[in-house]
């Protein structure tokens, strides 16, 4: 046998993978922790992980002519509440619902007949449409996000729903995943369904779909990981509407006017904006690290 | 049948040409014409100016310092998330138990907003109210700064080392000082990719066989060393030529941080390519110039996938 590991190395590299962990999440034990303290602790770096909790004065709801004892809140209430309240975050949230989810649908509905088409069906191009998929591979969309850009200033997309979704209603590499997986369906499958006398959308629909379910998991979870975290391409199509900022966004305006007292709620908003995708990864690592691991696989 | 077959197959992939043509091809041509070009958005006509907004990037200091920084960011950021990404990857993998606690925390990065993050760091490097600096000036005049200045060792002087001098002149401002706000934003870079280089490596080691790390032994490698030169790497070949041009193509766009922390400063040490597409372009408006830099930063992007296909192909052979 090989690898006889002592248990002296063993423990070596625990220690040197330890080290590694705290680094690694130092930042969000940060996060987490000042979006529960109140922004003295903050400042003094007191409190241990959850502060104290004493009870804090809103100065916000003083100012609104309220006497201070009945603006008294826990600092783990006060952050999270201001985060809801000093900027529409429920709406940045929604906002960031439905673009990612809109996206992955139209690169599903483009991407499987597509797919379906190139690995089974015979017709003249089909190589050259193949080609070209591959050559758009090459393309990542960020780098031609200007040219995108002027093309929906000049049909005043810009700062619309429309534009944070159009320019990723293309997924070649959605294409790409999908008829690798598609060219591993038997062709008697489909022979056995045609000869059933069903056309070829349902031949998508019941028969390649189903067998398909875990490369599409593996095509919807690199979708929207990157849709939901993207900051680029909505800083750029969305400049003035507030109302259609998505969750990077919307945090990145908190920042704007960072003073002493606002980093708690800054932290709770950050926290509630990274919690979903962590949490989905938490329950179905798996499922993610080999759906993320596919995109390198040729 | 066979006809109609035929007829399904340009249906089914219709959808997919034309948005290809529109939205991934037609903007390659848009922004090599608008290069040429002295266009802003706004104006109804402009003027062609040949090369003149290539021959500035070459020239004007704002534009050499972005290559320079873009190239800089990258050259750190890519060896830095491979090793790391590699030599987690290995510890795990030959880990009896645990590995997969380690493989989810390495993994967590990954998967958070970067912008998000970014912001968090910022906060944790505070100058004033950071937990980094606070910790590290705790430490003045007490057990580390005498341990990390090396005061214990014979015939050093501990009071001219980084952290004595820290000490007495104070801590670094890691995103105002020139001197660090570059390696701080690469850090950051590495800290968010390096794991999933591991899931990469992870996968790439589980595949390798395991006779013949056998063979290797009869062949007289027995150390650890020798096993990882003679079978480990070059198994990991493949995967090592996808992980370095996706992490460089990744690297060339890095954006959230700079833009979040830096805004390309101080004195644009950290203007990369994307900050500088954005700012110059869209904020500024001066889209003849931010078109030279996207044709700039595409012939990257391309020249380093042909070269990976290239060596790909080349490598076919070994799996």
């Amino acid at each position: 046998m090989i690898g006889h590991a002592t248990s002296f190395s063993e423990y070596m590299k625990h220690i040197v993978l330890i080290f590694g962990s705290l680094i690694v999440i130092l930042p969000f034990y940060v996060m987490v922790s000042y979006s529960l303290k109140s922004p003295h602790e903050i400042a003094t770096n007191s409190g241990g992980f959850i502060g104290a909790q004493q009870p804090m004065v809103d100065e916000y709801c003083v100012k609104l002519g309220n006497p201070p004892e009945e603006c008294m809140q826990k600092p783990l209430v006060y952050n999270y509440t201001q985060a809801f309240k000093k900027a529409p975050l429920l709406r940045y949230l929604v906002n960031g619902l439905v673009v990612t989810a809109s996206i992955f649908f139209i690169q599903a509905l483009i991407a499987v007949p597509c797919a379906y088409a190139l690995a089974k069906l015979r017709f003249w191009g089909r190589d050259f449409v193949f080609s070209m998929v591959m050559f758009c591979l090459l393309i990542p969309v960020h780098t031609i996000a200007l040219p995108i850009y002027i093309m929906l200033a000049k049909v005043s997309l810009t700062n619309t729903y429309a534009a944070l979704i159009i320019p990723w209603t293309i997924s070649v590499l959605g294409i790409f995943l999908m008829r690798q997986f598609f060219m591993t369906v038997p062709d008697d499958l489909i022979d056995a369904a045609r000869m059933d006398g069903m056309n070829e959308f349902s031949i998508i629909w019941r028969v390649m779909l189903p067998t398909a379910i875990p490369a599409l998991l593996a095509f919807a979870i690199i979708s929207v990981v990157a849709h939901w975290n993207d900051y680029f391409w909505p800083r750029v199509v969305i400049t003035g509407d507030r109302s259609l900022y998505t969750p990077p966004l919307g945090l990145r305006e908190f920042k704007g006017d960072a003073d002493g007292s606002i980093w708690g709620p800054m932290m709770a908003t950050a926290t509630v904006i990274v919690t979903p995708l962590i949490a989905a990864f938490l329950l179905a690592q798996k499922r993610f690290v080999e759906g993320i691991t596919m995109t390198g696989m040729k | 049948m066979a006809a109609r077959k035929n007829f399904m197959g340009y249906v089914f992939t219709a959808p997919a040409i034309i948005l290809m043509l529109v939205i991934l091809l037609a903007p390659v041509f848009i922004a090599a014409t608008l290069s040429f070009t002295d266009y802003s958005l706004g104006n109804s006509s402009f003027n062609w100016v040949g090369l003149e907004n290539y021959l500035k990037m070459f020239s004007r200091s704002t534009y050499v310092k972005m290559i320079t920084a873009s190239v800089t960011y990258v050259f750190i950021v890519v060896p830095g998330s491979i090793v790391l990404g590699l030599g987690a990857a290995l510890l795990i993998h030959s880990l009896r138990r645990f590995g997969d606690i380690y493989k989810t925390i390495y993994f967590l990065p990954v998967m958070a907003s970067l912008l998000a993050m970014a912001i968090v760091w910022e906060f944790t490097l505070h100058p004033t109210i950071g937990i980094i600096n606070k910790t590290l000036a705790s430490g003045c005049g007490n057990f580390p700064e005498i341990f990390f200045s090396l005061g214990w060792l014979p015939f050093v002087d501990g009071s001219s080392s980084w952290y004595s001098t820290c000490c007495r002149e104070g801590f670094p401002l890691w995103f105002g000082d020139k001197a660090y706000t570059m390696a701080t934003i690469c850090f950051i870079g590495i800290w968010q990719s390096f794991g999933f280089n591991m899931v990469l490596y992870l996968a790439g080691l589980t595949s390798i066989p395991r006779e013949l790390y056998q063979a290797a032994e009869m062949d007289g490698a027995v150390k650890g060393w020798d096993r990882f030169k003679l079978v480990t790497w070059p198994m990991l070949g493949p995967t090592t030529v996808f992980v370095v041009t996706i992490s460089t193509i990744r690297s060339f766009q890095v954006f959230d941080t700079v833009e979040a922390i830096t805004r390309g400063g101080p004195v644009k040490s950290t203007y990369v390519m994307m900050y500088a597409i954005y700012e110059k372009a869209i904020k500024h408006n001066m889209v003849g110039m931010g078109s030279a830099i996207v044709v700039v930063f595409l012939a990257f992007v391309l020249l380093l996938t042909f070269t990976q296909r290239y060596l790909v192909e080349r490598r076919v052979h070994y799996s």
